[in-house]
């Protein structure tokens, strides 16, 4: 047994591997990606901004590197076992990692930046520690951004450069239009070969278009030369304040965190599930508002629904046939066969609307005055009762609850029937009938017990489902459960998001399968995992 | 002889379970019960310390009412640049006076229905329309847009100079302004506020620190004066100096850069309501407005100008139409959003619906406008499309019936759109109205462009030959754009051309924006204030990457005027050059202009002094007809 759950614990290592490399891929080559849904409203700001703007998001969250290697760092953030320099931790909890390498200028072979600077610097002690080290911090991460964004601009006058001259550099630009730099290597000779050219078809055939191109070959090179000018400035300044941060980083300003296996090297660490960007929130922090809300709803309708849906499907087997089998079937098909959606609109439109029942609230998990109520039904002052605070919540989630369950009667009592009325007609019932058996007994404790195993792989299914939540419900509803959670972080492309709630799923997914062998086990001696 | 499991110790059983739950619930039942008198007491203590500064502020007052002071009032700002015109500015006031309103009352709370969740509300990092209606309430900026005039007047400020050239403008703060908590306003916040919270790196206001490239430095010149500088003299120096709301440094500064990025529910200012829920320190994080609650704000009894008159607000989430509507009906919402259709249905078919709600529909500065944009440039840097000819496009615009479009498609809700400008901005000129429906003038114009039907197959041709045809992308998603793909595809029809259709997913619609590949678009700009810099959609420069002059339309009369609108500072001027702006692009049409989208509102008739507005509506003057009984 041991064996067996050690070896199923191991496939777990790739199968979720291969899962959210998966969800990875498919994010990556989905349109658009995270520039589509950080867009600037429009008709504010100017070009010069977005385009600084999206260059330093996509510094901050590794998006120019190709997929693997931002797969890698994603892999490497979640991961317990970390590499490399330890993280400090501020008393509040907060991670501060090492500062991160800047990245080289552009085009170093055309022009070659000034030498890198080494920073020789001793940082305070005492109690200046901390106060100087934020102060770094934020200079070292605004001068990053301002050389991240002066990259962007000097992208820009390459291929406004490309675009002025013609071929043969203007074929080397990309689809959208924009230059990347590596293909440049011959930049300057062919710039001023064409500029040459130009000045000497205006002296022999002066015409306006000639000299036009020769003011436009002059403005391009110019602003080039000023975007080269204003990256190398950047790159040094960003290169001081990094090197400065780091020093100060290294003399440790707070606590270091986790537990260090070869100190420096490899080191235990909590997993970093990542920011949200389209909600600017730790993922983390966003699931455990969402979890519970979801965990509530389900937790109440699916015992509603087995303790409705499995005596019922008891009964139809052993009175297989009959007015009550009959019933329970069409009823429970019928009902299967409403979609939840439907259902939704017509709870609210009929139970919920004051035109029509007017039983339950529209939405949400709370009355406006919820929070003076007290938490159990209770007199008032004037001795009326109140529902107070908890009847009000169960009160919200009555119609959730109903769109939830109302479709798994069907599966779950066909179920039971199918399985009982196998064993009913088994050789044992027959023995234990002819034994003489009360009826009662052969029904329970003999068939019904047998009868469970399917019923395990079903509700184990549950787990799963419930970390979904489900989408449908919890839109028409308005409940901020996962289901939200989850369309809302595939809506605007949330890769860390997505991420985390597949990762979940896939876990939880794979954990329950390996309860439900487990329980079978348990249940049913014949099966054996030696 | 069974010794199983019997119905009685099932009995038992379950007896057991029931005392443990009773126990459990009783004991959180006291736990609240607790945390309710801690709540009171917390409050009871800050009413307190209210009061002490209520007494000594009351002790203070001869001395700072002594003829020293007023006289240095008097003889005229101290504080400003010798030379330069002074605006000054009372404190601020109700547009309209809800205690002159027949039936006033104070207090009661009004719920406003959202249709999706803000993420977070905090100021300048919730950047959605959600967060910004909750911000508007809580903060305060410096000026803002007078809701009946739309000009820009003081709100925290009394009293400003704009420098002619445009590189300066130096605000006084009024006295009599302070925070929710009482801490007086000072120059300090406002510098603060932009250099040490916008500008800081480390706090992610991307978003309007992408706008302040142009901000220099501002500057204290003494507790109540502070100057902004600027790199370039630009009309939108203005916006950024007086429209950014200013916070309370001796609150924020006490969280950490990351905890005001993580938090969701830190939002405190100078406003007439206050959040109920705001933790005190970092210490306190958990006492913050979280998505899935309501997010509840309460009158600031400090405020200190006219106090609004409601007790509360109350903002719920309900993201299903139908849901949000049933919800409304049942007295679960004071005011909601509707869809066209509900409008309609509500409104026509419903006489008693007015008796309880006012149906409110008006345009104001906030509308936006949707459109069709041809591409005037290549194709994703290819091919031309027929649009490169201004004619070809006019008589696109000629071809469409706008007037039938707003009819059949948004169900007869909205005007036909005539330009870039809001029709409620005074950069609109009111006598120009858009180009009529005309299918004749629109087939004299193609045929001027070269495209005739030449071999008599109905088809446009040009002189080569080539059939007029052309592709429209639209994104999926909204029943909307497919009924106008339709109806323009049948408006092409009657003219001789061959329109297909391209549905593509919004982001995959956002890179063909990007990659110019297109021919034909449709789209909308929202809007947020009575002019906006159009260099970001207009202007040639804008062409380029990353630019919104999607369409690659290049005129450089146009050029010309948008580089003079926006470095002139006389709002008067500058709205006459807009003007020229606005018929510039008309003339020119890279848009078809399809339809302003008002605003729609129900609200309930429970509240007074709901006057739609050209800013909006304004809640803080609303006020409770009749205060039904509390629920409980």
């Amino acid at each position: 047994m041991v064996t067996y759950l050690v070896r199923r614990l191991l496939f777990m290592v790739p199968t979720l591997l291969g899962i959210t490399l998966m969800v990875f891929m498919l994010l990556a080559l989905a349109p658009g990606g995270i520039g589509a849904s950080m867009q600037a409203a429009g008709g504010q700001g100017n070009t010069t901004g977005i385009a600084q703007q999206q260059a330093y998001l996509e510094d901050r969250y590794g998006l120019s590197d190709p997929v693997i290697v931002q797969y890698v760092r994603w892999l490497s953030r979640i991961s317990p076992i970390k590499f490399g320099q330890r993280d400090v931790r501020t008393p509040r909890g907060e991670r501060i990692s090492i500062p991160r390498p800047i990245p080289d200028p552009s085009l170093t072979s055309v022009f070659p930046p000034p030498r890198k600077p080494q920073v020789v610097f001793t940082p305070s002690t005492g109690d200046q520690v901390i106060p100087e080290f934020k102060l770094l911090q934020r200079d070292s991460e605004g001068s990053r951004r301002e050389y991240v964004g002066s990259m962007r601009i000097f992208r820009d006058a390459l291929a406004d450069v490309a675009r002025v001259v013609g071929p043969p550099l203007v074929g080397r630009l990309d689809g959208k239009g924009g230059a990347k730099p590596s293909d440049f290597d011959d930049l300057l000779p062919v710039l001023i070969a064409a500029q040459e050219s130009a000045a000497r078809e205006a002296v022999s055939q002066p015409s306006v278009q000639a000299t036009e191109r020769v003011r436009q070959l002059a403005d391009a090179r110019l602003k080039l030369f000023e975007a080269v000018h204003s990256m190398h400035t950047k790159w040094s300044r960003a290169e001081e304040t990094r090197q400065r941060a780091t020093i100060a980083f290294m003399a440790n300003p707070y606590p270091q965190s986790g537990v260090p296996i070869i100190p420096d090297v490899i080191t235990l660490d909590t997993s970093d599930f990542g920011v949200a960007f389209s909600k600017n929130r730790p993922v983390w922090d966003l699931i455990i508002d969402a979890l519970p809300v979801t965990l509530l709803i389900n937790l109440i309708a699916f015992p509603i629904s087995y303790l409705i849906a499995v005596p019922t499907g008891v009964m139809a087997s052993v009175r297989k046939g009959n007015w009550f089998d009959l019933l329970t079937g069409v009823l429970y098909l019928s009902l299967y066969s409403i979609p939840t959606v439907l259902a939704g609109v017509f709870a609210i439109g009929f139970l919920a609307n004051n035109q029509y029942l007017g039983l339950f609230p529209v939405s949400g998990l709370h009355a406006t005055t919820a929070d003076a109520m007290p938490f159990l039904p209770s007199r008032d002052v004037a001795g009326v009762w109140q529902v107070g605070w908890l009847g009000d919540l169960l009160w919200h989630v009555a119609l959730p609850v109903l769109c939830l369950t109302y479709g798994s009667f069907a599966i779950l009592s066909k179920q039971t029937r199918a399985s009982m009325l196998d064993n009913l007609s088994a050789d044992y019932v027959r023995t234990a009938k002819a034994k003489g058996v009360p009826r009662n007994d052969v029904v329970v404790r003999h068939v019904f017990r047998n009868s469970l195993l399917p019923l395990i792989t079903m509700f184990v299914g549950i787990f799963p489902a419930m970390l979904g939540g489900s989408v449908v419900v919890e839109r028409i509803f308005s409940v901020p459960g996962m289901g939200s959670l989850v369309l809302d972080a595939i809506s605007n492309n949330d890769r860390d998001l997505i991420l985390a709630d597949v990762l979940m799923i896939a876990v939880v997914n794979v954990a329950a399968l390996l309860v439900a062998d487990i329980l079978y086990a348990v249940a049913d001696p014949r099966v054996s995992y030696e | 002889m069974r010794n199983g499991f019997g119905f009685k110790d099932f009995v038992m059983i379950v007896l057991l379970f029931a005392v443990a739950i009773g126990m459990w619930l009783s004991m959180v039942q006291r736990d609240r019960q607790w945390e309710l008198l801690q709540r009171v007491d917390g409050r009871l203590m800050d009413l307190e310390k209210r009061l002490l500064q209520v007494r000594s502020t009351a002790a203070m007052a001869p001395i700072s009412n002594s003829p020293a002071t007023q006289l240095a009032n008097s003889n005229g700002d101290a504080w400003a640049r010798p030379g330069v015109k002074v605006n000054h500015w009372p404190a601020p006031s109700p547009a309209t006076d809800p205690t002159e309103v027949p039936g006033f009352a104070a207090g009661g709370e009004f719920v406003e229905l959202f249709e999706a969740q803000p993420a977070k509300v905090v100021p300048y990092i919730a950047s959605d329309v959600y967060a910004t209606r909750v911000l508007d309430r809580v903060c305060e900026s410096l000026g803002t847009f007078d809701p009946k005039t739309l000009k820009m007047v003081g709100q925290l400020s009394d009293g400003w100079q704009i420098d002619p050239d445009g590189l300066w403008i130096r605000v006084h703060i009024n006295p009599a302004a302070h925070f929710s908590d009482g801490q007086p306003v000072t120059s300090e916040d406002v510098r603060w506020t932009y250099m040490d919270f916008i500008n800081n790196p480390l706090i992610e206001a991307e978003r309007t620190r992408s706008t302040q490239d142009n901000l220099k430095e501002v500057k204290v010149i003494d507790d109540l004066t502070v100057e902004f500088r600027f790199q370039d003299a630009l009309f939108t120096n203005i916006l950024i100096a007086l429209g950014d709301p200013i916070l309370p440094k001796h609150y924020y500064s006490k969280f950490e850069p990351s905890q005001i990025n993580q938090a969701t529910g830190l939002m405190t200012g100078s406003g007439p309501f206050r959040m109920a829920k705001l933790p005190k320190g970092p210490d306190d994080l958990s006492n913050q407005w979280t998505p899935g609650e309501d997010v509840v704000l309460v009158r600031n009894e400090q405020y200190w100008s006219a106090p609004a008159p409601l007790a509360g607000l109350r903002f719920r989430t309900i993201k299903d139409d139908l849901g949000r509507l049933v919800a409304y009906r049942n007295g679960e919402g004071s005011m909601m959003l509707p869809t066209s259709p509900q409008f309609n249905k509500v409104t026509k078919e419903e006489p008693d619906f007015e008796k309880s709600s006012y149906a409110l529909r008006w345009v104001n500065m906030r509308c936006g406008y949707s459109f069709i944009a041809w591409q005037c440039g290549p194709r994703a840097g290819k091919r031309m499309t027929p649009f490169a000819d201004a004619r070809v496009r006019r008589a696109m615009t000629l071809l469409l019936d706008r007037e039938k479009m707003i009819r059949d498609i948004w169900d007869g809700i909205g005007i036909v759109s005539k330009g870039p400008m809001n029709p409620e901005s005074p950069g609109s000129d009111p006598a120009v109205s858009p180009l009529p429906y005309d299918l004749e003038q629109a087939k004299a114009l193609l045929a001027q462009a070269g495209w005739k039907d030449r071999d008599g197959d109905g088809i446009l041709e040009n002189d080569k030959g080539d059939k007029f045809t052309f592709e429209y992308t639209y994104a999926t998603g909204g029943e909307i754009s497919e009924r106008i793909a339709r109806f323009v595809k049948d408006s092409c029809v009657k003219a001789g051309i061959v329109m297909t259709t391209r549905p593509v997913d919004w982001s995959r619609y956002q890179e063909l924006l990007k990659l110019r590949d297109f021919d034909a678009i449709t789209m909308g700009w929202s809007a947020t204030s009575p002019e906006s810099d159009p260099r970001q959609i207009w202007h040639s420069e804008s062409t380029k990457e990353g630019g919104d002059n999607f369409t690659q339309w290049i005129n450089k009369d146009c050029d010309a005027l948008i580089e003079k609108g926006r470095r002139t500072m006389v709002e008067a001027d500058r709205m006459m050059v807009w003007r020229a702006f606005e018929a510039c692009v008309a003339a020119d049409q890279p848009y078809t202009f399809l339809r302003v989208a008002p605003w729609l509102r129900f609200v309930k008739r429970d509240f007074g002094n709901v006057n739609p507005y050209r800013t909006g509506l304004e809640p803080q003057e609303f006020f409770r007809v009749s205060p039904t009984p509390a629920m409980n």
